[in-house]
């Protein structure tokens, strides 16, 4: 304090010079900093423009997440189709006497699967998504979903192998990841789906349990 | 006031020539260290130690995931290629009086299995790569080869461990593990999927995912006849009744006061429909003879990822 009182005008200039020289350091400081943030800049422009992966860096583009326009007819169909397979499943159930309580829970878990299916492809479109059955394939397949539960139960396996079919040809031409991803999860159920289905209406064959020939696509038909 | 009689002169340099000193090394320092270029030289050395290798670049890109599913196919072909010239298939399992001899059904998923992987391996070469048509060494090291050696020698005593004889019922371990393997297989290309970049590499992968996906249900049939769907969704679908798929219990612990052994881990039964969607969860295997404590071999099978990967720099042995 008593400095403060009695600085003549040469301490004022020390002052001076000595903001000068923090002013200094710390511009000289910035400087030496310089080739590191340059450094940092350089990889940060790297990583930026490349997929991050554990080691290096992939030489293939990341393709979109979220459904493409094309993508979203491909999932609205696949969504109709599943909605399709549920009413099928409900019709089946409710029209035909003589399920055995094995052949019931089959049913019933499967057309339960088929509405948790199409939920799904609801989640993914949000408004876009059609939610209703496709007319076309109910039309094509109301007809077999009849009769004793053996018949019944082959059409069922018929109508999964049609969507599993259905599935991988949509996955061959969906460009969002997420679609694609959800389609897969679903096809490796479906596929399972066929061979429960024979198995419980007596078929011991591998090539008829393992689905050999698989039926034709329903995309395009509905 | 001892200030106040001090000179002028001396405090300024006390304190501000302190100031003085301080800023201009800082900034000494710091013109020396953006400006200056001195390389570093190379450590002293003290023996005759190896050098540090340098390890190849681990670029991960849909060359690798698809040789790295070509490994996953050959090695199942070759573990059913075992199973089958072993014979132990066609052995009547005392666990599973039904099962039947099961030598035929494993010949055609090894066909699959192989096929697969040629298939796999001809998208890896369009993709760039070259075809890799020995099995996944992590794989057949850390699951495989573990689990024969298990079910069929058992394990030698160590100083902490008695010796484990081979398994009471092979045939049960090695369908058991056929299942394993056909949902690893399903669910590897399930996840394959979401990993690779182009749409061209995801539906034929899926073709094979499909199909060890019913071989799966089908071999897990063969095992416990009638296990259609989970329990829980069995019990959803008609509440109240009991089915044959209830899970089996994994008590492993003696009964209160016994001097008997305690009861090996008891093996789940594996169900032809698991879940509603395909999953990517871990796939538990158990099997081989219980230790001394009567606890079985339990592996878990998971998709591939960063540590059996096919890097480009890899060979085949």
């Amino acid at each position: 304090m008593d400095n403060e009182v009695t600085q003549t005008g040469v301490e004022m200039e020390q002052r001076s010079s000595r903001r000068g020289l923090i002013a200094a350091g710390v511009g000289g400081a910035a400087l030496s900093l310089l080739p590191f943030l340059s450094g940092r800049a350089d990889a940060a422009d790297t990583t930026t423009t490349a997929t991050p992966t554990t080691q290096g860096t992939t030489t293939t583009s990341t393709p979109p997440k979220r459904p493409t326009d094309s993508d979203i007819a491909l999932l609205a169909a696949a969504q109709k189709a599943e909605f399709t397979a549920q009413a099928l499943y409900g019709l089946a159930i409710n029209r035909v006497k003589g399920w055995t309580t094995e052949q019931a829970t089959v049913m019933t878990t499967l057309s339960g699967s088929h509405q948790a299916y199409a939920n799904a492809f609801s989640g993914m479109l949000g408004r876009v998504a059609p939610n209703v059955a496709d007319e076309t394939i109910l039309g094509k397949f109301d007809s077999t979903f009849t009769g004793s539960t053996d018949d019944v139960l082959k059409a069922a396996a018929t109508l999964e192998s049609a969507l599993v079919a259905t599935h991988l040809d949509i996955l061959g031409q969906l460009q969002g990841v997420n679609g694609a991803t959800q389609i897969a999860a679903i096809v490796t159920a479906e596929a399972r789906h066929v061979t429960v289905l024979r198995d419980l209406a007596g078929s011991t064959t591998l090539s008829d349990l393992l689905v050999d020939t698989e039926a034709a696509s329903l995309l395009g038909n509905g | 006031m001892n200030e106040s009689i001090s000179t002028t002169d001396a405090a300024s340099f006390g304190r501000r020539g302190l100031f003085r000193i301080g800023g201009l090394t800082v900034t000494a320092a710091a013109l020396m260290a953006a400006c200056g270029k001195n390389p570093a030289g190379e450590v002293g050395r003290v023996g005759d130690g190896p050098t540090t290798p340098t390890l190849p670049g681990a670029t991960v890109d849909n060359s690798v995931y698809l040789r790295t599913m070509a490994s996953i196919e050959t090695s199942i072909a070759l573990a059913y290629d075992r199973m089958v010239k072993s014979g132990v298939l066609a052995k009547a399992s005392s666990t599973l009086p039904n099962l039947g001899d099961q030598t035929d059904m494993v010949k055609a998923f090894a066909e699959h299995h192989r096929t697969a992987a040629d298939s796999f391996n001809a998208l890896a070469v369009k993709a760039g790569a070259t075809a890799w048509t020995c099995g996944n060494p992590h794989l057949d090291d850390v699951f495989l080869t573990p689990i024969f050696d298990r079910v069929e020698k058992g394990a030698v005593a160590t100083d902490v461990a008695k010796a484990i004889e081979p398994s009471e019922d092979a045939t049960r371990d090695m369908i058991n593990l056929v299942v394993t393997l056909e949902n690893l297989s399903s669910e590897s290309c399930q996840a394959l999927v979401g990993l690779v970049t182009e749409a061209q590499y995801r539906a034929k992968p899926m073709k094979f995912g499909v199909r060890s996906a019913r071989q799966a249900a089908l071999a897990a049939l063969k095992v416990a006849p009638g296990a259609y769907v989970a329990p829980t969704d069995a019990s959803a679908a008609q509440p109240g009744v009991t089915t044959t798929t209830e899970a089996a219990t994994t008590t492993t612990a003696a009964p209160k006061g016994s001097t008997a052994p305690p009861p090996p881990t008891e093996i789940p039964l594996p169900v032809a429909i698991p879940s509603t969607f395909g999953g990517l969860a871990p796939i538990t295997y158990i099997g081989g003879h219980g230790d001394e404590n009567g606890v079985r071999l339990k592996l878990n099978f998971e998709t591939p990822s960063l540590n059996s990967f096919i890097y480009a720099y890899a060979t085949c042995k």
